[in-house]
């Protein structure tokens, strides 16, 4: 039997492995990837809420759906973004190491 | 009764002469004083300075004078002006009317209390107040903090004598400072000094005495150190002014800290400071019944009380100021180291004789042993000075310490505080004669030599040349001798026999040994000066002068003075109710028990073997021939360098302060620098420190920052985690 | 017994948790931006798993898609050294990471066994006219549903965030023009 659990569980193991990604990659665009798994878990999250939902209203039915299209949306944009933004400091600093953007260090 | 209840115009008239001279005439001769510029005169001379023959230290200024003349005058580090402006006279003239003034005033009430003239109703004897100001009231109604000031018999008495002094000095300070430029600054400060000395004899409580004592330290420091731009001279042993003017102060401090506790026991445990309330046996707040059964802590209040006169009077321990105090001008040493200041001790002892009185007989034979030891001392010490005024510093301070032996020795008797304050009374117009007279000496050698000359062994055969200084000074020689019928005779037999009296044979033989030994320095200093092998009547009248120039007599308004002390130290003596006067019931000197007793030819042959001794030996012989042997005979060395150097004690002094003193001092910098500056500094680079530290923490880099965000958030969960599973 | 969704489920979801790792280990990072395509596609199948037919496709279109094609552009504009031997490397901190990952997914885990789900009516609320009537049709399909919650005048719909994003993307475009272009 599918119960919401599995989806919890799911989003929620990915949601780590993509944060493990985020924080300890030392490549910009390998940082990005795991900032986009950790979007993934998110969707797959809310979609499983609202797979399951019961509660009563109609037009609450695919609240979970309709916010995951939002992020979908928003995830491009930013994606669409940061890399522009990769690219630009590759052309400056010749390096896309994040260990390298350090001005405000102390 | 008018008469007594105006006499506060007798304590103010000096401070307001000090404030107009301040204020008014100094600040007028400052404004029209001519500059008298050493380096550029008036056109024909190319050097304005040169140096003076033998001593380095003098220099002569040459100027012209108002009318052109050449003058040369010498700049011994008193910078001298050509001319006193108008300004500076009248600081003179303003403070000696106003003392001459208040001297007539005191001599009226003396003469009126004494029953010679008879223009008002005579007081008691208990006195009346004169003035009372309260400063604070006490919560229980009774105001113990007033500035009351009052006038008795024994006020009286010590008022004519700081009056009179006063003036006489005034009067002198005119001829010796002459061309002095701080003229009026020394007018105003004499005025000071005379307004804090009356406050002390005025005073009604303790709080009003200890603000004189302060005062009077302080215009003593200020008219020590006068000559503001004196050097130090080590080769002969003698400090700087200022620095002498320091020690004083800081040696009257010493002794104020006893003087400020004592009062304080007796405050807490009476409260109150009033003399009269204190003194008195019924009174529920007297000494008598607060400390009834409990006389030992009111032992030790008297005691300490009796450490604020050891500093004033320089008494053992503290007799190192007075000797160094000679540094400032002879007039200053005439008035206060010799007549009124350091005989604040003495009076102060007198008018808490009562609180001495319901103390254990303990306290009273503290100050008389103190007052015999530092007797002795210094005449021992002064054997061998020759430095003039360092004799007649070491006489004072002898001659303060047979006072005290009288204050001492009258412990239950009838005569109570009169045989000390006798003394005191005739003492101040020997003491103050032979300062003048030896001001006069270093006025005319000065004169003579352009330079200050006090060494003894420069001078010799002085006499002829200075007849009147010579015979006031073999006068008051005499007196302090206790040569019969001067004054000092009386004073000083009498308390020689009192402790034959009172069974302290101990004090009996201290007392006789050192009227032997006053004698013999004192004539030693006369001879010295004045006298010499081959002059007139054995030597004793002038001789040869090892000295250089010709000095002469000095002005009139030297030697007025002089003259009228002498008559005063012939005469003063013979006032037989002074007992009867200042303590009530004493008993009358009574001149014909005096001289039929044996003990006071006992006392009269010591200080004729004293004065015959010095005769011989100092008219026989010369001062190479003496130092000869003294140099050679082993014992005598030790003693005389022993004596010389006053016993070791100003370098034992001097080691106690440099590393006990100074050791503590560096110790407690030491202290200041390391812990607390260490603490405070320590704070700060702990701070510093700590923020280079934790500066680390931002590494500019995100994947840091996330590390602490998500991190915190693992930590929380962990929290949560432990909350829900054993907090149910 | 095991029925068919929980299967397919299990399958997928082992695919994508692998992919995912795959993604975070793999040392070339052209290697991983594959293993990103895969783990799009069984996100997309997860959906449709839970009857989410329209995400899944819109998953598919954009992710897989565009998402993957602008990082592999990125990859390729930015040369790394040594593209084959460790062109994905990890920093120091991956140690404490993995530990914080760790607790973090036990603790979210742990908060999920410990949920209870509510069921309760969450009160009338309100609706933009009701369902059912000529205004607001009700769906036939996923389709239709998400475009009258999206879009519907009369329905209650969420037109005001969907006008929102809109502006986002094109101040996206704007912004990743501005940056990405050369001087």
């Amino acid at each position: 039997m599918l119960t919401l659990n599995h989806f919890l569980i799911l989003g929620a193991i990915l949601f780590c492995i993509g944060l493990f990604g985020a924080i300890s990659k030392r490549n910009a665009i390998a940082v990005l990837m795991g900032i986009e798994i950790m979007l993934n878990a998110v969707n797959i999250t809310m979609v499983g809420f609202s797979f399951f939902n019961k509660v009563k209203p109609y037009s609450t039915y695919l609240t979970g759906q309709i916010f995951a299209i939002f992020i979908i949306t928003v995830a491009a944009a930013e994606a669409a973004v940061a890399l522009a933004m990769i690219i630009a400091i590759y052309r400056k600093r010749n390096t896309v190491d994040v260990g390298e953007i350090n001005l405000m260090k102390w | 009764m008018g008469l007594y209840q105006y006499s506060w115009l007798i304590l103010f008239s000096p401070l307001f002469s000090f404030v107009v001279i301040i204020f008014g005439t100094r600040m007028w001769d400052l404004a029209t004083r001519r500059q008298v510029n050493a380096t550029a005169s008036a056109g024909d001379h190319a050097h304005a300075h040169s140096e003076g023959e033998g001593d380095e230290n003098t220099h002569y200024i040459e100027t012209t004078g108002p009318h052109g003349e050449h003058e040369v005058l010498e700049d011994d580090e008193d910078p001298k002006v050509p001319r006193l402006t108008l300004g500076a006279k009248m600081s003179g003239y303003v403070s000696i009317l106003i003392v001459a003034l208040a001297c007539i005033y005191s001599w009226i009430i003396l003469f009126n209390q004494t029953g010679l003239i008879s223009i008002a109703p005579r007081m008691p004897t208990s006195g009346i107040q004169v003035l009372a100001y309260d400063w604070l009231s006490g919560s229980q109604g009774t105001p113990p903090y007033t500035i009351a000031y009052h006038l008795d018999n024994l006020g009286i008495a010590m008022m004519v004598v700081v009056t009179t002094v006063s003036l006489l000095v005034q009067f002198y300070s005119q001829g010796y400072m002459e061309n002095s430029a701080g003229y009026a600054r020394f007018f105003s400060y004499l005025s000071l000094f005379t307004f804090s000395m009356l406050d002390i004899v005025f005073a009604q409580n303790f709080l009003v005495i200890f603000i004189g004592w302060e005062l009077v330290g302080l215009s003593s420091y200020l008219l020590i150190g006068f000559w503001i731009n004196k050097t130090a001279k080590p080769e002969q042993d003698r400090p700087a002014p200022a620095t002498a003017a320091i020690q004083a102060f800081i040696a009257n401090r010493v002794g104020d800290v006893g003087f400020i506790i004592g009062i304080m026991i007796l405050f807490t445990n009476t409260g109150t400071f009033d003399f009269a309330t204190l003194s008195s046996p019924t009174d529920p707040h007297g000494v008598a019944h607060v400390f009834a059964g409990n006389t030992g802590l009111l032992t030790l209040a008297m005691i300490l009380v009796f450490c604020g006169a050891i500093g004033k009077s320089a008494q053992i321990p503290l007799t190192i100021w007075l000797p160094t105090a000679m540094e400032g001008p002879t007039p200053v040493s005439a008035l206060i180291h010799a007549a009124t200041m350091v005989a604040a001790g003495v009076y102060m002892v007198a008018r808490t004789f009562p609180l001495f009185s319901a103390a254990d007989p303990l306290a009273l034979q503290v100050v008389a042993w103190v007052g015999a030891i530092t007797a002795l001392y210094a005449a021992l010490t002064a054997l061998t000075q020759t430095d003039f005024k360092r004799v007649l510093a070491f006489s004072t301070i002898s001659q303060l310490g047979y006072m005290f032996v009288g204050l001492g020795v009258a412990y239950h008797t009838d005569i109570g505080v009169g045989a000390g304050m006798f003394h005191l009374f005739t003492h101040a117009f020997f003491k103050a004669l032979l300062f003048l007279g030896a001001g006069s000496v270093i006025h005319s050698l000065h004169h003579a030599t352009h330079q200050e000359v006090q060494d003894m062994r420069k001078m010799g055969g002085l006499g002829p040349h200075m007849p009147i200084t010579a015979i006031t000074w073999l006068i008051a020689t005499l007196a302090i001798s206790g040569f019969p019928f001067f004054s000092g005779f009386y004073s000083k037999d009498n308390i020689i026999g009192l402790t034959f009296e009172h069974g302290d044979y101990g004090l009996y033989i201290i007392t006789l040994g050192t009227a032997g030994l006053t004698a013999f320095y004192m004539l030693r200093a006369f001879i010295l000066a004045f006298g010499g092998k081959g002059g007139r009547f054995g030597g004793l009248w002038g001789g040869p002068y090892r000295g250089e120039g010709d000095p002469h007599e000095s002005p009139r308004t030297i030697t007025i003075p002089l003259i009228i002390l002498a008559i005063a130290s012939i005469f003063a003596g013979y006032w037989t109710g002074f007992f009867g006067f200042v303590q009530p019931g004493a008993p009358s000197l009574n001149i014909g028990t005096v001289l039929s007793d044996p003990l006071t030819w006992i006392g009269v042959l010591v200080s004729f073997i004293g004065l015959g001794w010095a005769f011989v030996l100092y008219t026989r012989f010369d001062l190479a021939t003496i130092n000869n042997v003294v140099q050679n005979n082993a014992v005598l060395r030790f003693l005389y360098y022993l004596t010389l150097r006053k016993f070791y004690i100003d370098d034992l002094y001097d080691l106690l302060i440099r590393y006990v003193v100074f050791g503590v001092c560096h110790i407690a910098a030491a202290f200041d620098t390391y812990v607390v500056d260490g603490i405070v500094n320590g704070v700060a680079a702990a701070v510093t420190d700590f923020g280079r530290g934790v500066r680390h923490i931002e590494t500019g880099k995100v994947q840091t920052y996330m590390v602490g965000f998500f991190g915190g958030v693992a930590i929380l969960a962990i929290l949560v985690f432990a909350l829900v599973t054993f907090v149910k | 017994m095991i029925d068919l969704p929980t299967l397919l489920f299990w399958i997928v979801a082992i695919i994508l948790v692998g992919s995912a790792l795959l993604v975070v280990g793999m040392r070339n990072i052209v290697h991983s931006a594959l293993s990103l395509v895969v783990l799009f596609a069984m996100a997309a199948g997860i959906y449709l798993l839970a009857n989410a037919e329209f995400i899944a496709i819109v998953q598919i279109l954009i992710y897989a898609g565009a998402v993957t094609i602008l990082i592999l552009f990125a990859l390729m504009l930015t040369r790394t050294p040594n593209l084959r031997t460790n062109s994905n490397p990890t920093n120091r901190q991956w140690l404490a990471a993995l530990l914080i990952c760790a607790i973090l997914a036990a603790s979210i885990i742990f908060a999920i066994s410990l949920g209870q789900y509510s069921t309760a009516h969450p009160g009338t609320g309100f609706s933009f006219g009701p369902y059912g009537t000529n205004a607001c049709p009700l769906p036939p399909n996923n389709v239709a549903y998400i475009g009258q919650l999206l879009y519907s005048p009369t329905c209650y719909s969420y037109v005001l965030p969907f006008e929102i994003a809109s502006v986002v993307l094109l101040v996206a475009i704007v912004g990743a023009i501005v940056i990405g272009r050369e001087e």
